[in-house]
């Protein structure tokens, strides 16, 4: 039953964040000129508003929506090219996994995020490169996670059976590695969401990820902490909802990487 | 161990080179030049410009001279801050973020250790798994989240410690910035040192030390602690890219004069030179630090020694 | 005089009894085995009286006249300390990975009080137990030493205080049949010498019958029968005991009668496999170097040796489920191509049955799928009622009931695993069965009943088989001709009865040797 709560949790967030903007009366980008800076449970404005008079509940939902999706985006990126990498290493084997492996070490040792700004710096800053760099550097783990258990799977008898049973390595990668990898890759699949997040609130807190009017977790943290010493409730709304979701997360791909056991 | 270090380096040295290579063309190769500023240059002070910076010579040129320059610790002019070098800058900046990181790296390593040992002396119980929901929760606290909460709380509602500014590194301005950035490292730790001396304690080396009767104290430090600290080991290469990354945001919440802080400014002012040499910068000094690691776990584990 | 004294000993966990009412005595110089399948409580029973379970015992346990049952760990820990020594399982693994040899048997010289030892003692004391260049090993850390090595260290540390007791949970069940036999000659020959008592535990009824004064069989946590050794073992009083005995083939068995083999089948010539070592230095390991065999129809033949001798790295690459650097296979006069052009119709004729048999089977699938794979892939010309069918009658060759059939194999027993991996085996009618030490990883009855089916089906389906074992009783049940090797090569080979009765090799008379 409490191994449930963080899915649940989860759930409504995302319910919240997909639903509930269209069922405000304020767009999170509309001004509200007859309010601006008002407090939380102002008329119309339950959360108040931001200091252009922008409804911060509006915002929160909009923002919670932007976050989630391009963390999903990344996530899924880094899915795709941890699991290919990871498994062409673990497959292959010898010295093309040892040195696809040097590879991921070497990028291991670099300070990522800056690398991430470098880009953005360089290449200018689209959502779409936001992700795509996110998802980009966040494979590294999957791909060693995924290369170890296809080393290990390759020299399971039951796989060397099935060679015996005539199955080609297609059909033997199709029908036995996959399904026995798949539970720890979700696992560290829901691990890197979190990730993602945390990469994608930080550019946006520092004005280089998301960019105005669009907004998201992040960016709303930032203007929230600007504003504290007279409007609290702006830093904090934004900000415990992103610690929400990223413990849930977090608790959630961890129980379920202690139940696939690895 | 010296076979050990060898090996290390033959990994970090090509990774330094490609990191350095990779930082050149992508000076080269980015859209528009160093020089492309909001007021056009006239041709002449252009080409002047780009002949004191090498740029009219072949790009294999340009790249050993640029070699050359960071080999000198000349990282070229800051477009931001115009009256500095990139390496004035750095050398205002950097001592503040590596003060910032070690003090924050030491405070992790302590709170996070201590953590882990104490919920792994109590398996199950409550002090467990208190602890290790706190770790988690804090694992999950970015700094940029906790950075303003403390200020909220123990700078403006309190107002017990400074919230802001350096002042020549007194102690009592360091304290919540350090704090901020060691939180989530120290949550992570107390996971790893957690999960690596539970896994130990099942081993069958120390149901033999039981065997032999002695006592828990003796079976925990001298069989039991060094490879459960394996995990931590390895967590420190990330370790340190996290605080320097961390350290960024923390300068620009406390408003720090460190390097993060100037690199934030270059980044969003586009400042190639500044934003380049920052990354060489802390890709050399993160490399450095991973082969520092890499020792510290050739200690730990003797197997990888050979 | 009486060392060790067990008396109404029950062990629960919780407050269900795993061992009951279970007694014995060992005295000064005496060895005392305590014999049993898994789960018959025979580790429990050496070790919970010690506090090095987390189980819960009654009755009475007493070590030198000094009662154990309902002590606190603390003293326990002093009496562990003392008076009594202990050897496990997994050599491997029960040394301090980070701690050099002679840190950790210095550790042990002093954990009942004595002053630090010198140089000369620790390497007189390693010397004492048979390692080689033991001054050397002083500095060694663990991982530099082989298995073998690494239990004579621990049995080193296990006296190095001067214990009056010493507990040995089955010291060599992860031992090669070489080193179980030299092993076990150790223990007796310590035993003689410092007049210790040994508590001696074993799921093995042969391997002890030397070494032990007295055995006590268990099964399911109760004592079955115990007595003189020589006594129990010449004329066993309880039925269990007798299956055991039965179950354990020994050398000295009455000759089996093996169908006569025909026309060669398979023969391989010049086979060479190496590994490249880890890292980026140059070289490859050689595993296997010049290695020929052959077999007939209807022929068993078996690959014996100890463990990394290389003996399943020629299976493997004989029947092309391995790698190999070169070499020639020749099915019937025809070769066999390589590993990745074998074709359906050729890889029918030679199916493996693996060690582990949980690890054989995919647990994502079902029983009735993982044996009808072969068919999928060796006979598409089947259609589902005919695969459905064939998988039904094979499960029923190995004795398998057929509602297993839409399981999966977590709830399978051990033996039940190696059924189906049988079945999946013999499913598409191969000629050749590769037994990969099929029956080492089960327990004594299992693996007796297993080895029952595997003749059957030997006889019953004209089956040629190359069994890979380290055991050569269990090998002469099945086999006509035996191969050894060791360190990569086949040096000896011949009909069984000869290998056995006159072996020429030093390595095939220590084999020898040690399986009687």
């Amino acid at each position: 039953m409490r191994a449930r709560v963080p899915l649940v949790l989860l759930a409504l967030v995302l319910l919240a964040a997909l639903a509930g903007p269209a069922a405000l009366p304020w767009r999170y980008d509309a001004i509200d000129w007859s309010a601006v800076r008002a407090p939380p449970l102002s008329p119309g404005h339950l959360l108040g508003t931001d200091s252009v008079g922008r409804d911060l509940l509006a915002r929160t939902l909009v923002g919670t929506r932007v976050t989630l999706a391009v963390a999903a985006a990344a996530a899924l990126v880094a899915l795709v090219i941890g699991v290919a990498w990871g498994a062409a290493a673990g497959w292959i084997g010898g010295r093309t996994d040892e040195a696809m492996m040097r590879i991921v070490d070497a990028l291991y040792a670099l300070p990522f995020m800056f690398v991430v700004i470098l880009l953005m710096v360089l290449f200018g800053r689209s959502i779409l490169l936001v992700f795509l760099g996110i998802g980009a550097v966040e494979w590294l783990t999957m791909a060693r996670v995924v290369r170890g258990q296809v080393l290990a799977l390759r020299e399971r008898p039951f796989v060397i059976a099935a060679e015996a049973a005539g199955a080609r390595p297609v059909r033997i990668v199709i029908g036995h590695v996959l399904p026995n990898l798949a539970g720890i890759a979700l696992a560290y699949l829901l691990l890197t969401v979190p990730q993602v997040v945390m990469v994608e609130s930080f550019l946006s807190f520092l004005g280089l990820g998301v960019q105005e009017p669009l907004t998201s977790l992040g960016i709303l943290v930032k203007d929230g902490a600007d504003d504290m010493d007279i409007a609290p409730h702006a830093l904090l709304v934004p900000g415990l909802l992103l610690v929400a979701i990223l413990v849930c997360l977090t608790l959630a791909g961890e129980r379920l990487r202690d139940q696939v056991g690895a | 161990m010296l076979r050990l270090i060898i090996r290390r380096l033959f990994t970090a040295l090509p990774t330094l080179a490609a990191v350095i290579l990779l930082s050149f063309l992508l000076m080269r190769i980015a859209p528009g030049g160093p020089f492309d500023g909001e007021r056009p240059l006239d041709p002449a002070t252009r080409a002047a410009l780009e002949r004191s910076y090498g740029l009219d010579k072949p790009l294999p040129e340009q790249a050993v001279l640029y070699v050359g320059r960071l080999a000198r610790g000349d990282f070229g002019p800051s477009l931001v801050y115009r009256d500095f070098t990139v390496t004035d800058l750095v050398r205002q900046g950097l001592p503040v973020s590596l003060t910032l990181g070690a003090l924050a790296l030491l405070v992790a390593l302590g709170l996070g250790l201590a953590a882990g040992l104490a919920a792994a002396a109590w398996p199950g119980r409550w002090p467990d798994a208190l602890l290790m929901l706190a770790a988690t929760l804090l694992t999950a606290l970015p700094s940029f989240v906790t950075g303003p909460l403390l200020v909220l709380v123990f700078g403006l509602g309190m107002g017990w410690l400074p919230v802001s500014g350096w002042a020549d590194g007194d102690p009592a301005h360091l304290v919540l910035p350090v704090i901020a950035l060691a939180l989530p490292v120290a949550g992570a730790v107390a996971k790893l040192s957690r999960a690596g001396l539970a896994g130990v304690l099942g081993q069958d080396h120390i149901r033999s030390a039981r065997a032999r009767g002695l006592s828990p104290a003796r079976i925990l430090i001298r069989h039991a602690l060094r490879p459960a600290l394996l995990p931590v080991a390895s967590y420190l290469g990330p370790a340190a890219a996290g605080l320097l990354t961390g350290a960024v945001v923390i300068e620009t919440v406390f408003a720090l004069p460190g390097l993060g802080r100037y690199f934030v400014q270059g980044a969003l002012n586009r400042d190639y030179p500044l934003v380049l040499g920052v990354v060489t910068l802390y890709a050399g000094l993160i490399i450095l630090f991973n082969l520092f690691a890499d020792l510290l776990y050739g200690w730990l584990d003797p197997r990888i020694r050979a | 005089m009486t060392v060790y004294a067990v008396e109404r000993l029950r062990i629960f966990h919780g407050e269900t009894p795993l061992v009951q009412d279970v007694g014995f005595a060992i005295a000064r110089g005496e060895c005392v085995a305590l014999i049993g399948g898994s789960g018959s409580g025979k580790s429990l029973t050496c070790l919970t009286p010690f506090g090095l379970t987390p189980m819960r015992a009654t009755g009475s346990a007493r070590l030198i006249g000094e009662e154990l049952i309902g002590r606190p760990e603390r003293a326990l820990a002093g009496i562990r300390a003392r008076a009594a020594g202990f050897i496990f399982q997994q050599p491997l693994t029960a040394l301090t990975p980070h701690l050099t040899i002679g840190a950790q048997l210095a550790e042990a010289w002093m954990q009942a009080g004595a002053p630090r030892p010198g140089r000369g003692e620790l390497t007189a004391a390693l010397a004492r137990v048979g390692l080689d260049r033991p001054e050397e090993r002083l500095h060694h850390h663990p991982h530099r030493l082989s298995g073998g090595q690494r239990q004579r260290v621990l049995i080193a540390m296990a006296i190095a205080h001067r214990p009056r007791l010493l507990v040995a949970d089955e010291p060599t069940s992860a031992l090669d049949a070489i080193l179980r036999g030299e092993m076990m000659a150790l223990l007796t020959r310590l035993r003689r010498e410092e007049g210790l008592a040994l508590l001696l535990v074993s799921h093995d009824l042969a391997s002890v019958a030397d070494h032990a004064d007295r055995i006590v069989v268990l099964n399911q946590g109760r004592v079955e029968e115990s007595g003189a050794a020589a006594q129990l073992l010449a004329a066993p009083a309880s039925a269990y005991t007798r299956a055991l005995l039965a179950a354990t083939p020994r050398l000295d068995d009455p000759a089996p009668a093996l169908p006569a083999p025909g026309e060669t089948l398979l023969a391989a010539r010049d086979v060479r496999v190496s590994f490249p070592r880890p890292g980026w230095r140059r070289g490859r390991a050689v595993a296997v170097e010049n290695a020929a065999l052959s077999i007939a129809e209807g022929e068993a033949v078996a690959l014996v040796g100890g463990s990394g001798s290389g003996k399943s790295t020629l299976a493997r690459a004989v029947a092309r489920i391995g790698p190999a650097d070169h070499g020639t296979v020749d099915w019937r006069g025809t070769p066999l191509p390589s590993r990745t052009r074998m074709t359906p119709l050729l890889r029918r004729l030679i199916q493996p049955v693996f060690q582990d048999p949980v690890a054989s089977l995919d647990p994502r699938w079902q029983v009735a799928d993982i044996v009808a794979e072969p068919l999928h892939h060796l006979r598409p010309e089947l259609d589902a009622a005919a695969r459905r069918d064939r998988v039904m009658r094979a499960l029923g060759e190995v004795e398998l009931d057929t509602g297993y059939a839409d399981r999966r194999p977590n709830v399978l027993s051990g033996g039940q695993a190696q059924r189906v991996a049988i079945a999946r085996a013999i499913v598409a009618d191969p000629e050749l069965l590769l037994l990969d030490e099929a029956t080492s990883a089960l327990d004594v009855l299992v693996a007796g009943r297993v080895l029952a089916l595997l003749e059957r089906l030997q006889r019953t389906r004209g089956l040629a088989l190359l069994m890979i074992s380290h055991d050569l009783a269990a090998a002469r049940r099945l086999c006509h001709r035996i191969l050894v090797m060791d360190d990569g090569r086949i040096v000896e080979e011949g009909p069984t009865e000869r290998i056995i009765a006159a072996p020429a090799h030093p390595v095939t008379q220590r084999l020898v040797a040690a399986s009687t």
